[in-house]
């Protein structure tokens, strides 16, 4: 045990996900030889973000204001919407430059085998989005696992009827891979979804 | 630490540490087995697709602490067409979420193991059968030792006049041996769940639209109540 406002901060650091006691400690530590300033700056800066951060009303982006800056971007076309499992997914989309519609986030994937199903996750919010934004496709772009391909599965099951457009992300070989490596999974979905150049 | 061989269904995983999952495999030789995968949720890695629930595969393991770690995987059968659709994903998890259930680690689960092989085979192959799930409850309770009385009172084995059904007595009753609380069965309904629960998997029996719903719920409600849990898989089915 150490003083107590130094153990406060090593317990609370070791609740992060993955850091253990060890990590814990040394990084309050770290923090404890640093100039105030920077440790102030670091504590501020969690707040604020807790604070300042809320989810896009629209489409449950993380952001500063009422809507993204994804949303509130004119440039963007509003008639395709790519649907992802998480925030996080959205930056790793927007740096291939190659999508220029809007996003939604789900909050998820169903998982039959955890009892999550579409209930659970922000479905209906995009259901009510196909009327109010004249969208006519959606991307899957939940994760190649059992749980994402189910939920495509289901967001076709529920949009098409609609008259919405339901497309997956293509999955294949990695750009720098060796076909040698690739498992069967894989290289199947590769071939099925095969160019013709 | 050695390394060692052994095979498995792949039940389920959940993200581990950066980039790693844990992944817990059904083993004819050894049960449910936990082991690590590193690395595993990079799209470079070398054996992630492999790894996925309902994959049936070889390994080479690492013997660790606390988790085997995978070295080697090779596939031995994917069982792809199970991802293909809503109603295959849902019977295959059902399957998968039973096999967790009633499967112990460090012991040998042989029958088990076939039961899940082979309900994944067939539903693969030919697609869902409206009585292939509520077979595979019936022999998922018969592999723990909890098969239902249906040809026979589990109260008195006379085998006329079976019209109430107990999950607490362990199956059909008879007139006289009736519980208070045990269900009135619809005509023929035992006699439909013992036809399901005696036939192959791959095998069965044309299905009866009148029977395949409340066979379905008789059998889920009965393995439920003897695993005392709540199958996960069929209640997104509900919802």
């Amino acid at each position: 045990m150490f003083e107590p406002p130094v153990q406060r901060l090593i317990d609370e650091l070791a609740r992060l996900p993955g850091i253990g006691r060890k990590s814990a400690q040394r990084l309050a530590f770290h923090l404890l030889h640093v100039e105030e300033a920077d440790a102030v700056r670091l504590g501020d800066a969690i707040v604020a973000m807790r604070r300042e951060v809320r989810l896009c009303i629209r489409c449950f982006n993380v952001t500063a204001d009422e809507q993204c800056s994804i949303c509130r971007d004119t440039r963007r076309d509003p008639s395709v919407v790519c649907v992802v499992e998480r925030a996080q997914d959205i930056p790793v989309l927007e740096r291939t430059q190659e999508f220029a519609g809007r996003y939604h986030v789900l909050g998820g994937a169903i998982s039959p085998i955890e009892g999550i199903g579409p209930d659970q996750l922000r479905m209906q919010e995009l259901v009510r989005r196909m009327d109010d934004e004249g969208i006519e496709e959606v991307i899957a772009a939940t994760n190649p696992t059992v749980e994402g391909d189910t939920t495509a599965l289901y967001l076709a099951r529920l949009l098409k009827p609609l008259g919405v457009r339901v497309t997956r992300l293509a999955s294949g070989l990695p750009v720098g891979g060796d076909l040698d490596y690739a498992d069967e999974i894989t290289l199947g979905r590769a071939l099925a979804g095969r160019k013709e150049l | 630490m050695a390394l060692r061989h052994d095979q498995g269904i792949v039940l389920r995983g959940y993200p581990f540490g950066e980039a790693d999952r844990v992944v817990v495999l059904l083993s004819p030789n050894h049960g449910k087995l936990r082991t690590v995968a590193k690395g595993v949720r990079k799209t470079k890695s070398r054996f992630g697709g492999r790894l996925e629930p309902f994959s049936h595969v070889d390994l080479v393991l690492y013997e660790g602490r606390n988790l085997d770690t995978i070295t080697q995987v090779s596939m031995i059968e994917p069982f792809h067409r199970l991802r293909g659709d809503l109603e295959r994903v849902i019977a295959a998890a059902t399957m998968v979420e039973v096999a967790d259930a009633v499967a112990t680690e460090n012991e040998a689960s042989v029958r088990l193991f076939l039961l899940l092989h082979r309900g994944l085979r067939t539903l693969d192959r030919t697609g869902v059968h409206a009585d292939l799930v509520t077979s595979y409850l019936l022999k998922a309770a018969a592999v723990v030792g909890v098969a239902p009385a249906l040809e026979s009172c589990a109260g008195c084995g006379r085998s006329d006049g079976l019209d109430r059904f107990s999950f607490e007595a362990g199956g059909a009753l008879c007139e006289r041996c009736r519980t208070p609380g045990a269900y009135a069965l619809r005509d023929g309904l035992t006699g439909y769940l013992a036809g399901v629960a005696a036939a192959e998997l791959d095998a069965l029996p044309a299905a009866d639209d009148a029977f395949t719903g409340e066979a379905m719920g008789v059998a889920r409600r009965f393995l439920e109540f003897h695993l005392e849990r709540r199958l996960e898989s069929l209640a997104v089915i509900d919802g």
